[in-house]
């Protein structure tokens, strides 16, 4: 497996030269017997030529006899240099030299061994990794790091094209979750599909019929969604989470509703055990009111049994449910400190409006924001319906979805894979050239749908072998479909650095005129014309998404100041003698610019419409704490006046490592007992973490941010609609 | 003045045929799978959901907008009585 080259049979009897050279000063059976292999598979073997014909063959497409003649040639060095102890990967790299040296580079290529150096080991085990912060620093992170340090080249060699690996390796684009290249991306899902046909997974050693009880129910979500951590690269998503759970509430009193509302974030909370010891990335969409969509769809309770109501007759039942999880992000976890996951994504809807008790409840979800930040603000306005997951990704309900939400257990979504474009470096390749800037777009959207559809081509193909396959839980089709079903994936197309972009192309950054914002808007249009296009051509749908980026801002910025230093000096943001830089996120201005908050919120949501798998505005508030009420009034004007389509307030807060205290801000030092040693946490990207496991490109961007401190103190000043000049 | 349209939407074509929208001081952009202009204009007047379910869209020189195809022939031939 690990060692592609196999030294099993002890001393091989071939010896024989390449035709014009000298004999080897010691016979074969003196190698045989004097020098060893190390092989992986933690064996020691003598040497045994035969192998390396035999995995040239295997392998590539190199003949017989060049096969045989290479195996002499590094023979013979290994004899001339008089090792006692060669390793596999050693002799796999002097054949690759052989290879080279013939100008077969596909079949070296294909003869590539996979590792990794033992100084980067030795580093990976010792240091940290600051790509993803939800990634804590231990033995199974570690282990996680590795294999996809072996997946990440495995994707890049092996299932996408040497244009689109180059695209990745260069910065044109960022191929996500490579070191998760067998999985799709994300994935939402339906309760419902647990609580009809219980915990039966593939590889389970025990099945489990449908709950009975509203404990085991969580207990077959928490385990469902570490299942799905393990075949999914990012998030993993529940839909009407407190609808769902309703009919498994009837009859119970205040206290033991609380009771599961307080398990259920902390089984998430706490899963730090997973996979490389990471949080599940969970999110769970919340409603006051019951959907319009889930109105009429009878309702599964305890045992998996139709309880001969509808959904909307348990709208009580999940107005206490989610009342009650909010009051637990409210205390925060034992230390008073925010939860990190689930994160609590509330949809604001037309109807959420007429729904009564509407405004006591976002009086408390807005109490929760500014104390602790957790709730995500989803607006589905006019008939939108979504579920909404990882950082800000959006899943919209199209008529085949709201067919399948008579039968909810069909509802699920995947997003297969996420490719961004790094929008700067267009720009300067461009030259201030419009027609050179598109064109260039286009090109690279182009080599983004080639990425996709060799990503749709190896899952396919993995998927392709059913229940013995590595990817048997997507393939479980308990209601007659596979859990992953590959004709409804969406397939996204991130971006990031729009701001700089502009700012390279026109002279200013987008929040400094209405002319750039509006060139902005082109650029972001014109990708989305390219991905309708494309969707229609190739039948798969591509959509634009705001990428979250935590380490891409970072990665693209580097790559940039090295590759196009002249002109991405001016433009890159961060602090670059420090190294820490990064681009803006997506179509987000400025981080640092000096605006209101509503013109943000306002500006910024005119570019949502077209970015439809997802988008978000930060406001970002620092240590400030701005009444709920205030902020309930600024969620409603969103709502109303803007077509922003998710918003989330930041604050952010100090936990000492020594006396375990939590304040508010971010401090050198405990107010609480003065000690130094101790760690911020707030919003990266999409979620709350420790600032100490960010990247260095994030912590620029932390040190830039504009914190909208004081305003929500104020009456909200009303919204611009003239467009006009903004920002500083 | 703006009056957003599609090609193949009968009311666009209709509103375009009975009016002379160039002396009335409208300028047309066609939405398309070509035309970027008029989809990042419709975005920045905060129309392109109203325009997936309605069209034509008139945006006034005060930037409000009207969606209706009736309200929108009212408008113009009241402009035209007007002036």
């Amino acid at each position: 497996m690990g060692n592609l080259l196999e030294f099993s049979h002890v001393g091989h009897e071939g010896s024989g030269d390449r035709a014009g050279t000298e004999k080897p000063t010691r016979e074969v059976t003196d190698i045989a017997l004097g020098t060893l292999v190390r092989r992986s598979e933690e064996v020691l073997d003598s040497w045994d030529r035969q192998k390396i014909v035999d995995a040239l063959v295997r392998e590539t497409f190199v003949d017989q006899d060049t096969a045989e003649a290479i195996s002499l040639e590094v023979e013979e060095m290994i004899l001339v240099s008089r090792i006692s102890m060669v390793t596999a990967p050693l002799i796999r790299e002097l054949v690759d030299a052989k290879l080279i040296e013939r100008g077969l580079e596909q079949a070296r290529r294909m003869h590539t061994r996979l590792g990794v150096p033992l100084y980067d080991v030795e580093q990976m085990i010792v240091q940290p990794n600051k790509e993803n912060a939800n990634v804590p620093h231990g033995p199974e992170a570690t282990n996680l790091t590795l294999a996809e340090s072996i997946k990440k080249e495995y994707g890049l060699l092996n299932v996408f094209s040497p244009e689109v690996g180059d695209a990745h390796m260069r910065g044109d684009i960022h191929l996500h979750d490579l070191g998760f290249i067998d999985r799709p991306y994300c994935s939402g899902q339906s309760l419902e599909y647990l609580k009809k046909f219980g915990l039966n997974l593939p590889n389970s050693l025990a099945m489990a019929k449908p709950a009975k009880h509203a404990e085991v129910l969580l207990a077959h979500m928490v385990k469902f969604a570490a299942a799905l951590q393990g075949n999914f690269a990012g998030a993993i998503g529940w839909d009407a989470v407190n609808l769902f759970f309703a009919p498994y509430l009837e009859g119970l009193d205040d206290r033991a509703v609380e009771q599961l509302a307080q398990m259920m974030i902390f089984e998430f909370s706490q899963q730090a055990v997973a996979r490389g010891g990471q949080a599940i990335f969970t999110d769970v969409n919340l409603y006051w009111e019951v959907p319009k969509h889930f109105e009429d769809v009878p309702a599964i309770g305890p045992g998996g049994s139709y309880t001969g109501k509808t959904y909307a007759e348990y709208e009580k039942e999940a107005q206490r449910f989610v009342w009650k999880l909010f009051e637990v992000y409210k205390k925060g976890d034992g230390a008073g400190r925010p939860f990190f996951f689930p994160k609590p994504l509330v949809h604001i809807t037309e109807k959420f409006f007429k729904t009564p008790g509407h405004q006591a409840f976002l009086n408390h979800i807005c109490d929760v924001a500014s104390d602790k930040g957790n709730t995500y603000f989803v607006f589905d306005r006019g008939e939108t319906a979504k579920i909404s997951e990882c950082c800000r990704l959006s899943f919209k309900l199209e008529r085949s979805d709201l067919e399948d939400a008579k039968q909810p257990w069909k509802m699920r979504y995947c997003a297969l894979q996420n490719v961004t474009l790094n929008l700067p470096r267009l720009a300067y390749r461009a030259k201030g050239d419009d027609t050179q800037l598109f064109a260039k777009i286009g090109e690279l959207i182009e080599i983004t749908i080639k990425a996709h559809r060799q990503k749709r081509e190896f899952i396919t193909r993995l998927v392709s072998h059913k229940s013995s396959g590595p990817l048997s839980l997507l393939n479980m089709n308990l209601d007659g479909s596979p859990y992953l079903r590959m004709h409804r994936c969406t397939y996204l197309i991130g971006m990031v650095g729009m701001n700089e972009l502009i700012q390279y192309h026109t002279g200013e950054e987008m929040h400094g005129s209405a002319e750039a914002m509006k060139f902005g808007l082109k650029v972001i249009a014109y990708m989305k014309l390219l991905a309708d296009q494309c969707s229609r051509k190739y039948n798969m749908r591509f959509v634009l998404e705001q990428t979250p980026a935590e380490s891409t801002a970072y990665r693209f910025a580097k790559l940039d100041l090295k590759y196009f230093p002249k002109e991405s000096s001016s433009v890159v943001k961060g602090d670059q003698s420090a190294g820490e830089i990064y681009y803006t996120n997506s179509t987000l201005f400025n981080v640092g610019a000096s605006m209101n908050p509503v013109e943000r919120v306002k500006l910024e949501g005119r570019f949502h419409p077209l970015i439809e798998a997802g988008a978000l505005t930060h406001v970002w508030l620092g240590e400030s704490k701005p009444p709920a009420e205030s902020l309930a009034n600024f969620v409603v004007k969103t709502f109303q006046r803007t077509k922003n389509d998710q918003i989330a307030f930041s604050p952010e807060f100090t936990t000492c490592k020594g006396c375990g205290k939590i304040s508010r801000g971010l401090r050198e030092a405990c107010p609480w007992c003065g000690s130094e040693d101790v760690d911020g946490i707030t919003r990266i990207t999409g979620y709350f973490t420790r600032v100490s496991s960010w990247n260095r490109g994030k912590l620029g961007e932390l040190k830039d941010r504009y914190r909208n401190q004081g305003h929500f103190t104020r009456p909200l000043t009303p919204e611009r609609s003239d467009g006009g000049r903004v920002g500083r | 003045m703006t009056l957003f349209t599609k090609s193949l939407c009968s009311a666009c074509q209709e509103i375009q045929k009975d009016f002379d929208l160039k002396t009335l001081g409208v300028e047309v952009e066609e939405l398309g799978p070509d035309n970027p202009d008029a989809l990042a204009h419709l975005a920045w007047h905060e129309l392109v959901e109203i325009a997936e379910k309605s069209l034509p869209i008139l945006v006034l020189n005060d930037l409000s907008a009207i969606a209706d195809t009736d309200a929108i022939k009212n408008y113009l031939a009241e402009r035209i009585t007007r002036h």
